[in-house]
């Protein structure tokens, strides 16, 4: 049942989550203790993959979209939807097919998700400036995603593990 | 639908794989495209893809300012002797002050709200020219 109000409701509180993460995470731009551009711990990446390992790809997808285009319209910065939504897109794609791996843990997924989110940023960056200037950016950036990819990870088993699978849908 | 990486509380070995390949992949692009030391600094302003202003850092004797106040964010460049930076910006993110000084060829200050690029080049630049399209 794919259009019950008990499955909608689920959807959009997980779209409030995700929101107000990505929200909270902006008070406190980890930019300033380490100028990056770009540099998130993206918290709201958690909403994601729990969306993914609980709900199904499909409902991943809407959420994250919606999470982004909520995003800008909060932030009153429509130009940073591109760059939210390369992200996000590409790193729900590339966890989408590593959580379908089976001798990965969350860890994996979730740092492989970060890396590609970052990539993502660059590539519509990239576009943006139509110049291969942001790409300087990238190698740091990849770094920092395997601390801020294994931190998700850690509070993403917890969140998979205690948070019980929603009724039959 | 289970699936198996979900159930898990532990990092497995293909998990370490996952970090191998991407600080790989980071080095080889950093190794590519790296920042290094030059004698002759050059920084170019590129404001939506039009070349607006130029300063030989290297043959600079006197910090120099530039006042940009016709883009959508209006914002202050200054150069010195070595090195240049965004002194201060109207735009929301605030990245490009936080970059602070560069004084490496190759290195860039960028302003993505503004479509601005700073990029350094010089006698020891990799082949990487900020300027296209």
């Amino acid at each position: 049942m794919p259009h019950s109000a008990r499955h909608l409701t689920r959807c959009a509180v997980l779209t409030a989550l995700a929101l107000a993460l990505s929200v909270a995470e902006g008070l406190v731009p980890l930019a300033l203790i380490f100028p990056l551009p770009g540099l998130k711990l993206g918290l709201a990446n958690l909403v994601t993959v729990y969306a993914l390992c609980r709900l199904s790809g499909r409902e991943a997808l809407l959420i994250l979209v919606c999470r982004c285009v909520l995003g800008a319209l909060v932030g009153g910065r429509l130009s940073a939807l591109a760059f939210s939504l390369s992200g996000g897109l590409l790193a729900l794609g590339v966890m989408a097919v590593l959580l379908r791996l089976p001798a990965l843990s969350l860890f994996g997924v979730s740092i492989a998700g970060a890396a590609a989110h970052n990539t993502g940023q660059i590539l519509a960056a990239m576009a943006v400036l139509g110049t291969r200037a942001p790409l300087v950016y990238l190698p740091p950036l990849l770094l920092c995603s395997l601390i801020t990819g294994a931190v998700t990870a850690t509070a993403c088993i917890l969140l998979v593990q205690r948070v019980p699978v929603p009724g039959p849908s | 639908m289970r699936l198996p990486a979900a159930e898990r509380r532990r990092p497995t070995l293909w998990d370490a794989a996952v970090v191998l390949a991407v600080a790989a992949a980071a080095l080889l692009l950093f190794f590519q495209i790296s920042p290094s030391e030059g004698n002759f600094l050059t920084a170019t302003v590129v404001l939506d893809g039009e070349v607006i202003a130029e300063y030989d850092l290297s043959a600079l004797t006197d910090p120099v300012s530039l006042r940009l106040d016709d883009i959508p964010y209006p914002l202050t460049i200054q150069a010195e002797p070595g090195r240049i930076r965004i002194v201060e910006s109207s735009c929301p993110s605030q990245d490009c002050v936080h970059i602070g000084w560069v004084d490496r060829v190759g290195a860039q200050i960028i302003c993505l709200p503004n479509r601005l690029v700073i990029s350094l080049s010089g006698a020891a630049e990799p082949d990487f020219d900020a300027v296209s399209g």
